[in-house]
């Protein structure tokens, strides 16, 4: 009968633990598993704030902290052929040799990111009953940019991707894991785009305004390659609402919120709290890497070739390893020959923003509006505003048809290493020519698989089988 | 011995039944969900399944580009359907003329199993259309129905929120098929039409004054193009093609303020009276900008804001009276 006991017990124990509904731990990040309640218009301003923490991320080097914003650069310039690792060394040169693996932590720390974001966004859009008349629209305005803004790079990195348009409950897992259409998604980022420019004024350039709305919805539309004429009113929008060129490139990244910045992400000088590190992973060995986002043959041929004054700002040299070469922008400890001075005591508390929207790029938007998917333009308001790009960065010859390579290519240059070269291939629709000439030339493992990233392994574990992978993964 | 043997078989049997019991319950609640394959198999659960997107290059129409979707396969043959085959993982072809094709892609794994995916592409050489000359109603003037009131050379030209309708008139060679602009009245003429965003368009229209009365208040034809951008929001144009559809007030512009906002304005023009009471042929050109619609707005100038023989709308045309023969506008292509 002693058998007969054991027996049943390891049998009961086996049925029941079979039969919990979570199989696996940790608890998904994505959703609530306490309560999320502000009682008071104070509490949901933090909560606004709160949301900006999350595209900040945190500046430390576990693997288990969500970086965000922070190790953008792995997930899309390192993916392009603008920079690569220093050394070819770790998880991060999986990007440059386009051998991701589904298990890369960078890839599960982007994602997980910014599905916390959202999160984020969701608790202030689902506590605004709490907000006085007078501020509620403000405060939806911003929530939904935000929460657009994080879906609009999850869905152009990953493709499908779960929708989560609420505060969600652990057991919700359908909704947590079911990836869905990016058409879907899509139709929410421009809904809450539309919602944000409605609400918003220009007070900001840390948060969310409507200018910032107005052009991340204007790059929504020329993704989607519809609306052209919608992309342009709302650029020209912008383009009337007080920004200019800093006459200067360097300023751009060296005077903080200055005329040029639409949407920054803010973040202070050796504050452990709200400090950045990837300034420092760029620089050879100061950050917890050997140094990463190091600047390709091609890109330094592109800047030398079309850069004109940029091309001092954008790339130097590295003066321990002379035969490699960093980037200019966001340096952390200044630079006495380009006239930087540091922004922080350590480099690795970083006080750098990052520019996530500058004025540059509207211009440049308005340009490729215009062009409205033909092969070049000679439309009179297209060269004024790519006159201005080129006349600031010294190049003064007067322009009188733009190509569409002209474009990608002044993009490149004007925007070098700020995370836009790998959407920009694609929204051109010259990913494939140009990325798979760039393998072939320099032996690396590029298929046109490679354009969508992998669906972290972690999540797919924790989504008992729902979360579907990317084909060549 | 025996005893104690049979005593055992028996607690075996017990623990066998119960087992079997508990087991039972345990499988039918968990519905078989996380069931153990059977053992020994090695089914290949993962065959390979073809699959891929076509797309075209940008430069070269007749060059395409295929991106290999497939999943559980490692090798791949490509068929591109005009007789060119590739091994490689992503196929690229540029074809030697348009038409048909069928692409087929057949992926294998180690297995040998194989799976293949067709689809047809057809290759078109992308013209690029000429811009369409816009389409305007009643262009000519002729005395038409409206939607309300009498037959009018005003018809398809009326907006009353800003302005007096014109009226019927004859005149260089005609009869009912011109249409007057009163002295000292803010009489107007306004209609939508649809344009190519960014494009360039030239207006022509034919107009005549009366001869100068040598007054304080001299008549001027002012015209302009009105951006879409600039409606009433929310409105979105409806181009009729009959006049008796067209609306007569609240709809596009809604008001003078929204006419005279510089912003709103893509051509402005003017036209002094040129002392000469013929039809003379004005040529203007202007750039639809953002705009996929544009308003032709027209009104006589010139006289005191107020105290005119008509409506309110703080401008009046002066002492003379001016004639519109025909407006026509075309695309510079």
């Amino acid at each position: 009968m002693k058998q007969l006991k054991y027996i049943m017990v390891l049998l009961l124990a086996i049925g029941i633990s079979s039969c919990e509904d979570d199989f696996l731990e940790p608890a998904p990040t994505g959703a609530v598993s306490s309560s999320t309640f502000y009682s008071n218009e104070e509490e949901l301003e933090s909560g606004i704030i709160n949301m900006y923490d999350g595209i900040q991320g945190i500046n430390d080097t576990r693997a288990d902290s969500n970086h965000a914003i922070q190790v953008e650069f792995y997930v899309t310039e390192m993916r392009s052929d603008n920079t690569r690792t220093k050394s070819s060394e770790g998880e991060a040169a999986q990007f440059e040799s386009f051998n991701i693996e589904t298990t890369n932590g960078l890839v599960a720390d982007y994602y997980r990111s910014f599905y916390n974001v959202i999160f984020r966004s969701n608790i202030v859009l689902q506590n605004l009953d709490v907000a006085s008349d007078q501020n509620r629209g403000r405060f939806e305005g911003e929530a939904k940019f935000v929460r657009a803004y994080a879906y609009f790079n999850l869905v152009r990195l990953f493709g499908d991707v779960p929708l989560v348009d609420r505060v969600i409950k652990p057991s919700e897992t359908e909704i947590q894991f079911t990836r869905i259409p990016t058409a879907t998604v899509y139709e929410l980022i421009v809904s809450d785009l539309e919602s944000a420019v409605a609400n918003l004024d220009n007070t900001y350039k840390n948060r969310a305004s409507r200018a910032a709305a107005q052009t991340l919805l204007a790059k929504v539309y020329l993704t989607q390659g519809t609306n052209y004429n919608q992309a342009q009113q709302l650029l020209e929008a912008v383009m009337s609402s007080g920004f200019s060129l800093e006459s200067n490139f360097k300023d751009v990244f060296y005077t903080e919120l200055n005329d040029e910045i639409i949407f920054s992400i803010g973040f202070l000088p050796d504050v452990n709290d709200d400090s950045q590190n990837f300034s420092a992973e760029w620089l050879n060995a100061v950050g917890r890497t050997s140094g990463v986002n190091y600047v390709t043959t091609e890109a330094r041929a592109a800047l030398d070739a079309l850069g004109g004054d940029r091309t001092q700002f954008s790339y130097r040299q590295d003066v321990i390893q002379p035969s490699q070469f960093q980037v200019a922008k966001y340096l952390p400890n200044g630079d006495d020959d380009l006239g930087i001075a540091a922004t922080s005591n350590d480099p690795t508390l970083a006080g750098n923003d990052w520019i996530v929207l500058r004025y540059a790029d509207v211009l440049l938007m308005h340009v490729e509006a215009i062009m409205a998917g033909a092969q070049e333009t000679s439309v009179q308001a297209a060269l004024n505003s790519f006159q201005l790009i080129r006349n600031r960065a010294g190049l003064t010859d007067i322009v009188t048809n733009i190509t569409k390579q002209e474009l990608l290519d002044e993009r490149r240059v004007e925007l070098a290493f700020e995370n836009h070269r790998f959407f920009d291939l694609v929204r051109f629709n010259v990913a494939q020519d140009v990325l798979s000439a760039f393998s072939d030339a320099n032996g690396l493992g590029y298929s046109a698989t490679d354009l969508l990233l992998p669906i972290p392994q972690v999540e797919r574990g924790l989504s008992n089988g729902l979360l579907t992978q990317n084909p060549g993964y | 011995m025996i005893n104690y043997i049979k005593i055992k078989k028996s607690i075996n049997t017990i623990v066998l039944l119960v087992s079997v019991f508990v087991l039972s319950i345990f499988t039918t609640a968990c519905d078989y969900e996380f069931e153990l394959p059977e053992a020994g198999s090695i089914a290949d659960e993962t065959p390979p399944v073809a699959n891929f997107t076509a797309s075209q290059n940008e430069v070269d129409f007749l060059k395409y580009n295929f991106s290999n979707l497939s999943t559980s396969a490692t090798t791949f043959a490509w068929d591109f359907g005009d007789g060119n085959s590739s091994t490689e993982l992503d196929g690229e072809n540029t074809y030697s003329a348009e038409g048909t094709y069928t692409v087929s892609l057949t992926a294998s794994d180690a297995l040998g199993v194989t799976s293949t995916f067709s689809e047809d592409i057809t290759i078109v050489e992308p013209d690029e259309p000429d811009v369409p000359d816009p389409i305007l109603i009643n262009s000519v003037f002729d005395k038409l129905p409206k939607s309300s009131g009498s037959d009018c050379s005003c018809s398809a030209w009326i907006n009353k929120s800003i302005g007096d309708q014109g009226e019927s008139s004859s005149g260089n060679g005609g009869s009912d098929n011109v249409v007057k602009l009163d002295n000292n009245e803010p009489d107007h003429l306004y209609q939508e039409f649809e344009v190519v965003p960014n494009s360039d368009y030239t207006i022509e229209i034919v107009t005549s004054f009366k001869n100068s009365e040598n007054g304080s208040f001299p008549s001027m034809l002012e015209l302009r193009v009105l951006a879409g951008v600039g409606y009433t929001s929310g409105y979105t144009p409806t181009y009729y093609t009959d006049t008796v559809d067209f609306p007569q007030d609240d709809f596009g512009y809604a008001s003078i303020s929204q006419v005279e906002d510089a912003a709103n304005n893509l051509l402005v023009e003017t036209q002094d009276n040129p002392n000469d009471d013929g039809y003379i042929t004005y040529t203007y050109t202007f750039n639809a900008g953002a705009n996929d619609s544009v308003a032709l707005f027209i009104r006589g100038i010139g006289g005191p804001a107020t105290g005119g023989g008509g409506g309110d709308f703080g401008y009046n045309s002066g002492d003379e009276e001016i004639r519109v023969d025909t407006v026509t506008i075309t695309a510079i292509n």
